[in-house]
């Protein structure tokens, strides 16, 4: 095997961790509960996926009647390319720089670009699997009701392959610039982050300029009109702001043997090619210039002469108070994990008032939501306690908590605190995270959808037992089996299969909140006695949550190895 | 003092026994070292005294107390250095030791006295403001060994504590060691290192494939040896398959 293939594999099996979970399965015959979990995690997803299915037959067949059922496969990929650029970056930072086995990587006889295209593969990957539930839907059913060619379902996984190329690699060419360039002086954390907040932002303004285009062109009867008496016109539409999409769309449409699919493919393979190529001479040159230096000392002999100076020792602080700085100080010195957790629940609302922006009189989502709360009361309470509690609790801050100590979780062991203890602080850290969620996602009620007072206070007020409630099961779903071994940070927050059984749970039982909700308003109550009922419901419910955290704190923490 | 009273560790569902029927008793006073080949049981052995593993069978007491029902009281009594020096890298030192002060509940002027003194004695004052990420291999293992020794407890263990320290930090901590014993701690610890062992142990333990297959002082072991000549050859004798 040649050392590029032997290390993809190595870089594969450690990312995914095939080889530890059959020593866990087989060898250490640990973990067999999680096989009828996660079957019954993906059970639960069908009905979802049946769901999504008959949705997009639906527009498949209105789109037909329009002769414009090629701007589905458009539309997939566009959707598929945006949503790999944007996760994409937080992977690639993660990825590329702060994987624990890159300083043992540095040292080996590989060149940065054979280290780079490891690294590279495990983020394929996974983003091959992130964009499988929403993208590969479309492309089959796409192929089903056109009745496609044998052609079609040799072309389309082959697209499907390349589709993160472009993507990805121009991600990653952002992203080994950016670290090049803030690898130089004492702030490297803070420059990360900044320099990782730019580019979520181009990315953002990126994606808020496609769907601006995309709209601009929506209510103009002649322009819809033009649009629709071309073959072509929604495909060009969609796809005016990124080519990529076009192309793939004749290449599947139109096959290989055409002239408009063969020069879709040469286009598209080219440029995948070209931005792959680029990534790679790229690597050779700035990928270790960035790297190379991430884990130095900040300072020289003479900056410790000075720092000496300020040694401050505390006393008499409570061990609660003690842990929860300790989680604190952790969260927002991981760049990682302040991107995903304090940013995310941040900038979380804000991406979706943006994404809701028409600009246009008349046809904005405030103007639509404010008709809503008018006409259903307790829908509109529904929906915005459902939004800002999913802002509060999807980020996986509370699902990742012990995971995030990683192998320095004997220190929580060997402590003498009680684990009911640290447990409440665990619980406040989440909770603090989820509030700054809470209070983003009001502000972007207030201030984008211009709600009125008493229409979102009661649904902030329902939303806090209820987040307290899922941090208390988020909590206990991460204690349950904590992710402790991992090389990247990312592993612990963004690939940690305990964030999704979590966020599953969290949405299952705000399934049935949602469901409890319409009863009640169905039931002829007034809007505050339904949300007084619930109210109760939920705090009783967290208090609950609570008590039983910690009494399978008691039992579980012991059974951790660290 | 530690009592090790008949523990048992298996892994993978018994197919590997980690720790077999161990029984032995460190009293106060008596630096005890524990010696063994890799993945003789060593660390696991460890790891059960300070509540990191639960062992399958028998018990572990502290200073009298069991450390499964009583596990807070003895914490509190004991402080505990890993083989890798594991600790929270987005923290500065002093954040570290401070936290540690915060939770062992050193009061305000003994932290300071205390960190004081083993920042100057490991020549670490100047480095201990920097986040631990910057810290070399053995800087890691001092902050951890000044947390240990600042929280001043009566029981010590130490899991191959010399690795990365350099002579003069490691011969600053056998000092310390031999001081915590004399004034009426206990100390318990592995190391690899037969010269150590033989200089500074009161009584040696020496595992094999998790059972125990000597423990005395020196003299004793030399006695029941039948190359008498060092440790490192009664130890090879002992460990030999």
């Amino acid at each position: 095997m040649s050392p590029t293939a032997g290390l993809v594999k190595a870089a594969l099996n450690s990312n995914f961790g095939w080889s530890v979970a059959r020593h866990r399965l087989f060898v250490q015959k640990r973990d067999r509960w999680l096989i009828p979990l996660i079957a019954l995690a993906v059970i639960s997803v069908v009905p979802t996926l049946v769901l999504y299915v008959r949705l997009l037959s639906a527009a498949f067949d209105m789109l037909e009647s329009l002769g414009q059922e090629k701007a589905l496969l458009t539309l997939a990929i566009l959707a598929g390319q945006l949503i790999i650029l944007v996760f994409g970056l937080f992977y690639l930072i993660s990825t590329f720089y702060f994987s624990r086995d890159l300083e043992y990587l540095v040292a080996l006889p590989l060149k940065p670009s054979q280290i780079m295209l490891s690294k590279f593969a495990v983020v394929l990957i996974n983003e091959y699997l992130t964009i499988a539930p929403l993208i590969l839907p479309i492309l089959i059913v796409y192929g089903f009701k056109k009745h496609g060619a044998p052609g079609y379902w040799i072309l389309m996984p082959l697209t499907y392959l390349l589709l993160p190329v472009i993507p990805l690699a121009a991600a990653g060419l952002a992203v080994i610039g950016m670290m090049r360039l803030v690898n130089i002086g004492r702030k490297k954390d803070l420059l990360i982050i900044l320099g990782s907040l730019v580019l979520i932002a181009a990315a953002l303004f990126l994606q808020f300029g496609l769907s601006r285009a995309a709209q601009t062109s929506g209510p103009d009867a002649q322009k819809i009109m033009a649009i629709i008496a071309s073959p072509d016109g929604l495909v060009q539409s969609i796809g005016r702001r990124f080519p990529p999409a076009i192309w793939v769309t004749s290449l599947l449409y139109d096959g290989l043997f055409t002239g408009p699919g063969f020069t879709g493919f040469v286009l598209f393979a080219g440029l995948s090619i070209l931005l792959f190529g680029g990534l790679m001479i790229g690597a050779q040159r700035l990928f270790f210039g960035g790297l190379v230096g991430l884990s130095e000392r900040s300072g020289g002999p003479g900056r410790r002469a000075k720092a000496a100076k300020k040694i401050r020792v505390t006393s008499g602080r409570h061990a609660v108070k003690a842990i929860f700085l300790r989680e604190v100080r952790l969260m927002n010195r991981t760049p990682i994990f302040l991107l995903n957790g304090v940013l995310g629940a941040l900038m979380v609302p804000v991406i979706f008032a943006l994404a809701l922006s028409s600009g246009k009189p008349g046809e904005d989502a405030s103007d639509i939501m404010r008709l809503i709360t008018s006409a259903k009361p307790v829908t509109a309470a529904l929906a915005m306690t459902l939004f800002i509690v999913l802002c509060a609790t999807l980020g996986g801050v509370a699902s990742s908590s012990f995971s995030r100590e990683g192998r320095k979780f004997w220190v929580s062991k060997v402590i003498p605190v009680d684990y009911r203890q640290q447990i409440l602080a665990k619980f406040l850290h989440s909770m603090a995270i989820a509030g700054l969620g809470i209070v983003s996602a009001t502000a972007v009620l207030v201030f984008r959808f211009h709600m009125d007072v008493e229409k979102w206070l009661p649904s902030l007020a329902l939303a806090l037992p209820v987040t307290a409630f899922l941090t208390c099961v988020n909590l206990a779903v991460d204690l349950a089996r904590p992710l402790l071994d991992w090389i990247s940070p990312q592993k612990a927050m963004k690939q940690n299969l305990n964030v999704l059984i979590a966020m599953l749970l969290d949405l299952g039982f705000l399934f049935l909140y949602g469901l409890a909700f319409v009863s009640l308003g169905k039931s002829g109550l007034s809007v505050p006695a339904v949300i007084g009922i619930l109210f109760a419901l939920s705090l009783g419910l967290a208090g609950l949550a609570y008590s039983l955290l910690l009494k399978f704190a008691l039992q579980r923490y012991p059974s951790i190895e660290a | 003092m530690i009592e090790i009273d008949h523990v048992s560790k298996n892994y993978n569902k018994g197919a590997v026994r980690a720790v077999d029927d161990l029984t032995l008793t460190v009293p106060p006073g008596e630096i005890f070292g524990f010696l063994g080949p890799n993945g003789a049981g060593k660390t696991t052995t460890i790891k059960m005294i300070v509540g990191i593993l639960k062992p399958d069978g028998g018990t572990i007491r502290i200073s009298g107390l069991d450390n499964k029902a009583e596990a807070l009281r003895c914490k509190h009594m004991t402080a505990y250095v890993p083989d890798e020096p594991e600790i929270y890298e987005r923290l500065k030192g002093i954040e570290y030791l401070n936290f540690m002060g915060d939770v062992y509940g050193v009061s305000g002027a003994d932290r300071r006295d205390r960190i004081g003194h083993w920042l100057e004695a490991f020549e670490l004052a100047r480095a201990v403001t920097d986040p631990i990420q910057t810290y070399s291999h053995g800087m890691r293992q001092k902050i951890i060994l000044i947390a240990a020794l600042m929280v001043k407890p009566r029981v010590l263990v130490l899991d191959e504590p010399m690795v990365g320290l350099d002579p003069r930090s490691s011969h600053l901590l056998k000092e310390a060691m031999r001081k915590h014993c004399d004034s009426g701690g206990t100390l318990f610890f592995s190391t690899h290192i037969m010269e150590v062992a033989e200089r500074l142990c009161d009584r040696i333990g020496i595992i094999h494939k998790g059972r125990l297959a000597a423990c005395g002082t020196l003299a004793e072991l030399r006695d029941q040896a039948k190359d008498k000549a060092s440790l490192e050859n009664i130890f090879l004798e002992l460990t030999e398959s």
